[in-house]
């Protein structure tokens, strides 16, 4: 939403509402009256429409398409809309033409510019905007509004994207859900005369869908490593797609109970149905190094992953729809929908969610009323309201599914937060228990397989609703699990929850609301007190005490930075050598735990004082042995604040003190045997990201000054020709090749995308390295957390198998995350990184990297 | 997607008396903008919770990330008064902040952001009459979180204390506040042009001109510590 458009907005709420606005409205507030019957509003509201037709054509079909994509669980009543639009006038007193033509006609010119609409959001392959229309498409074939070929026509195009050759996923599976979408709504028509195609629709999705074996095995919630099979606890979205349809087909597409069935009111409005236009769904935009990343938009909020949906089950089927099930997957995909286009709106979206019953047939959810039967029909069962599925646990469902979905969800985790924090305003006593009853199921899967993404992602959620919500949990519960294993999935779940829930808040406050048990020093659950700072040299005993007090003196002082930087080269030659340290990592040490004593106080101060010295610290790191000196000096002072480690190694990346190569190998090298925690992981990501973003700033960069020199040497080139514009010869040819060469700025840019590009390169390399290297060990217990036998006896799990266990969820987080970047330096890390693993060493360890790194990069086997 | 809702990412109306930019140019300057002003802190509330909260829109792998915070102070005391500037490196981040952020809680208080021009030299401070923020001078309620005094508890007492003296050596003038570093400059790896401390001036630090060369890292000036 650019500003322009909503100042444009504002000043249309400011003045009264035009003809044309009035139109529009007309038709996106259909069926907000509490009172709202389809057989009384929708045949009045066409009838105000007529009268403005067809001169406002255009502006009553932006109207449908603004409802159609915006307010998707109106669109059975929309297509109603339309098709009376089709239906003859009453005749009037001063009726010219035969009314029937007339009203044909112009329905038709509406029909013909929300076509051009849908061609647009094809073109910019908007593939949301279009699956809806899809959907009033589909509604309006019911109606007989549509004609049935033209449908199957417009289903088949898309579902030639399916065949089309290296077609990406993501591509793909939005073509898979316009097909199978439509066949849901329109297949009780099309099924009937097109048997065989419909057929063939079903066995394209079919294969597609088995196609991605693999990398549904690596993007499940809940996993098993020695059983990529194991599929319970969650639904694929290809998967779910494909059992509804065969659902349907086997029982002649049927109609699906939730959606309302507006068209069954009104009679068919027209004899000759609407052809809707061939269409072909254009390609992806291929993407050029740097080019896309210049055009990407930076206020884009969502993001698109390359991989497999697959949705976590919190519930019984008997308290919301399983998305396998077709009233489940329209369900799922209306909610789902309406959270994606509420983004901007979160308080608006989790009231339009709690009004969704509204829009599905009476009896879907229990204790709703949904929509009213229409007239002369039986009278609603009195037990309707009785039966049905729980709206609360249905929406909490949807939305924590998305927000848990691997490797990433659409929108930021912290949307999905929100938007539970105000559905939990808006109705604490329906959605509390929901939030609750989820916290308890993901709760008892941890241990059970839940990934280790999940599980942080579940922490972060638990500690920022915590935050919303005065920390009120039942710690209680959970005080048994405090006899596990330290490293088992729960205990470190408590662990981090607390951690993250101090984090928001500060340690008395979080401590308070805790039992004795969980205060336990032996809980392990929350440190006795604040997780402050620790000066090593604080302690007069401390053999560096007094060259360390003098350097804190100095800064303290707020010297020049060229003298402290020379008090420092003093200092070495001072101090003799201790053990296990040299003097020079003495000084380092001394010198980074000076300056963060000085900056412990908080970010700002950090910042400060970090800015003043930074010709000290650069001083001291110039190779990478430096930079690892002073990284264990800063992780030493902050041990205690993992949230602390995060924002000082950030920092010192962003000053470039050190680089994200050297954190990748702190967070290896300080974790307990090399293996990686949640917190350790958290720093290797920090530093992935940090390359990453680097190297996208400079690509965006490139491609500016490109084209601010392609503009320029077009100007130029006018310029030129205008001149000597009789004369254009090989002379004037060879002056314009002048021009075009690269400007130094150009050339700056591109030799640091060159020096960053290589960069990233060696960070992700040395982080595969790293993994591999702890993962594949010879005779590590490593091996012994991944076969089905030691999975079947992990009850008896000692510390280090569970954190082995958490090490294989990393790595394959790693790979699922980072499988575009791991993609485009594949061959390097093949040779380099993992060459081992396919010649000498075919362990099942080396196997299972393997087999890992090959489905994350999306080699089916 | 305004057709049915209002976006929350917009900014409120409000025009900073102080500010000399122009009307037309303030909404072309918020259409940019990195940095939110965030209101309705607790007294006590620190920076790195700030951070941990809003750290959750920063998108690094954009190029994003939080910048700096600039914890607003009363200009008389120089304890937290109850608001602060969060600066990120992208617009899409304050925008996510806007959306998911505003209005949900922090230190148990509901916070309220807006988009900001951006952090100018002695905007940290209160503008009140008292020192503070002049919200808070027409506020007619009593507000533990916002200096109000009850019967707390000592170690709550304490925690307070500690936090109000925490910027007690805060400074105003050119270079009082940090930057947060800028972006990744060749030079910096090959050989450090600061080594010498010869390059400690305050960089050019214009909102216009934050160019690779020019957004450096270069120290924006004086700490504000002891």
């Amino acid at each position: 939403m650019s500003r322009g458009n909503y100042d444009h907005d504002r000043r249309r709420e400011a003045i009264p509402e035009s003809g044309e606005q009035r139109l529009r409205s007309a038709i996106i507030k259909i069926g907000e009256d509490p009172e709202f019957h389809p057989t009384h509003e929708l045949p009045r509201v066409a009838k105000y429409l007529r009268t403005n037709l067809p001169a406002s054509a255009p502006a009553i079909s932006e109207g449908f398409r603004i409802g159609v994509t915006e307010q998707p669980y109106k669109i059975p009543y929309y297509s109603s809309l339309l098709a009376l639009l089709f239906a003859p006038e009453d005749p009037a007193p001063d009726a010219q033409d035969g009314p029937s033509t007339s009203s044909e006609h112009v329905a038709r010119v509406v029909l013909d510019d929300f076509f051009k609409g849908f061609q647009a959001f094809l073109d910019r392959l908007a593939w949301r905007e279009l699956r809806l229309c899809i959907h009033f498409f589909s509604h309006l074939v019911l109606l007989q509004t549509v004609s049935a070929t033209s449908m199957l026509a417009l289903l088949q195009s898309f579902a030639a994207v399916l065949d089309e050759p290296g077609v990406s996923f993501y591509r793909a599976q939005q073509a898979a859900l316009c097909v199978g979408e439509g066949l849901i709504r329109a297949g009780s028509v099309l099924y009937d005369a097109h048997r065989e195609e419909i057929t063939e629709l079903l066995a394209s999705i079919s294969s597609l869908s088995e196609s991605y074996t693999t990398l549904k095995a690596l993007t499940r919630p809940v996993t098993l490593y020695h059983d990529p099979a194991h599929a319970s606890g969650s639904d694929e979205l290809l998967d779910s797609l494909l059992a509804v349809l065969s659902e349907l087909q086997a029982a002649s597409f049927p109609l699906v109970s939730c959606i309302p069935r507006s068209h069954e009111h009104f009679p068919q409005t027209t004899t000759s149905p609407f052809d809707l236009p061939a269409v072909l769904v254009p390609p992806e935009v291929v993407e050029i190094d740097g080019e896309e990343a210049a055009a990407a938009d930076p206020e884009k909020s969502s993001i698109k992953t390359d991989m497999p949906s697959s949705y976590l089950r919190l519930f019984h089927d008997e308290s919301t729809p399983s998305l396998s099930t077709p009233a489940g997957f329209v369900l799922r995909s209306a909610f789902s929908d309406v959270i994606g286009i509420f983004e901007v709106n979160r308080k608006e979206c989790a009231r339009i969610l709690l009004e969704m019953p509204r829009w599905v047939e009476n009896g879907t959810f229990k204790g709703k009323t949904g929509v009213s039967p229409p007239e002369g029909a039986d009278p609603p069962n009195e037990d309707a309201n009785e039966t049905g599925w729980i709206l609360e646990n249905t929406i909490v469902e949807t939305l924590l599914s998305t927000l848990l979905l691997l490797p990433a969800p659409p929108h930021k985790p912290v949307y999905y937060f929100s938007l539970v924090t105000e559905l939990c305003k808006a109705s604490p006593q329906t959605v509390g228990p929901a939030v609750g009853k989820s916290f308890r199921k993901l709760y008892s899967l941890l241990g059970e397989g839940l990934d280790v993404e999940v599980a942080r992602r579940f922490s972060e959620w638990f500690s920022s609703h915590m935050s919303n919500f005065g920390f009120n949990w039942v710690w209680r519960e959970w005080i048994p699990d405090l006899s596990l294993a330290s490293h088992h999935p729960k205990r470190a779940f408590i662990r981090r929850a607390l951690e993250y829930e101090t984090r928001l808040s500060y340690h008395d406050r979080v401590l308070k609301t805790l039992p004795p048990e969980f205060q336990a020093a032996e809980a392990e659950a929350i440190a006795a007190e604040a997780p402050g700072p620790l000066f090593e040299y604080d302690d007069p005993a401390h053999p560096l005490y007094e060259p360390a007090q003098s350097l804190l003196t100095l800064i303290r002082g707020r010297s020049k930075a060229d003298e402290v930087v020379q008090h420092a080269e003093t200092l070495r030659s001072t101090i003799s050598d201790t053990p296990n340290l040299t003097p020079d990592s003495a000084v380092r040490s001394i010198a980074v735990q000076c300056l963060l004593h000085v900056g412990a106080r908080s970010f700002s101060h950090f910042l400060n004082a970090i800015e003043r010295y930074l010709a000290l610290l650069r001083s001291l790191s110039n190779t990478a042995d430096d930079k690892a000196d002073i990284l264990d000096a800063a992780g030493r002072f902050w041990i205690k604040n993992s949230q602390m480690v995060g924002i000082v190694f950030d920092k010192f990346m962003q000053y470039q003190i050190v680089e994200p190569g050297d954190v990748i190998a702190w967070a290896f090298r300080t974790a307990t045997g090399h293996r990686l925690g949640t917190n350790e992981w958290d720093i290797v990501k920090v530093a992935l990201d940090k390359s990453i973003g680097r190297v996208l700033l400079t690509k965006r960069k490139v491609a500016l000054l490109r084209k601010e020199e392609e503009d320029v040497s077009a100007r130029a080139k006018a310029q030129a020709a205008a001149e000597e514009d009789s004369q254009m010869d090989v002379e004037a040819e060879k002056k314009d090749d002048a021009v075009v060469s690269d400007s130094p700025a150009l050339q700056t840019s591109l030799k640091a995308l060159a020096t960053l590009t290589r960069e990233q390169r060696m960070t992700f390399s040395r982080a595969l390295d790293e993994f591999v290297a702890v993962l594949t060990k010879s005779a590590s217990p490593s091996i012994g957390v991944i076969g089905a036998e030691a999975w079947e006896g992990r009850a008896d799990w000692n510390e280090e198998q569970w954190q082995f266990w958490e090490m294989w969820g990393w790595y394959r987080h790693f790979c699922r995350a980072y499988a575009v970047h791991l993609g485009t330096y594949a061959a390097t890390l093949e040779t380099v990184s993992l060459g081992e693993t396919i010649g000498g060493d075919v362990g099942e360890a080396a196997r299972l990297v393997r087999q890992t790194w090959n489905a994350a990069l999306g080699r089916e086997m | 997607m305004a057709h049915i809702v209002s976006c929350l990412d917009q900014p409120s109306t409000y025009k900073d008396s102080y500010s000399k930019v122009e009307r037309s140019r303030q909404a072309e300057v918020l259409s940019r903008s990195t940095t939110l002003y965030v209101g309705n802190l607790s007294f006590y509330t620190t920076e790195e919770q700030i951070y941990e909260l809003f750290g959750k829109c920063a998108v690094p792998e954009e190029g994003g990330g939080l910048k700096r915070i600039i914890m607003g102070l009363d200009r008389n005391t120089r304890t937290p008064c109850g608001f602060c500037f969060v600066e990120y490196y992208t617009h899409g981040e304050a925008l996510a902040a806007m959306r998911y952020v505003s209005g949900t809680k922090l230190d148990e208080r509901i916070i309220r952001c807006d988009l900001d021009l951006g952090y100018k030299e002695g905007r940290q401070f209160g503008r009140g009459k008292s020192g503070g923020q002049v919200r808070d001078e027409h506020r007619q309620d009593y507000d533990p979180g916002r200096g109000g005094w009850g019967a707390q508890a000592q170690a709550e007492q304490e925690r307070r204390t500690a936090r109000e003296r925490l910027y007690e050596d805060a400074q105003d003038g050119p270079g009082a506040v940090a930057g947060g570093g800028g972006d990744w400059r060749e030079e910096d790896v090959q050989g450090h042009p600061y080594a010498s401390g010869s390059g400690m001036k305050r960089g050019h630090d214009d909102m216009d001109d934050e160019e690779f060369q020019d957004r450096s890292n270069r120290p924006k000036g004086e700490p504000t510590d002891t």
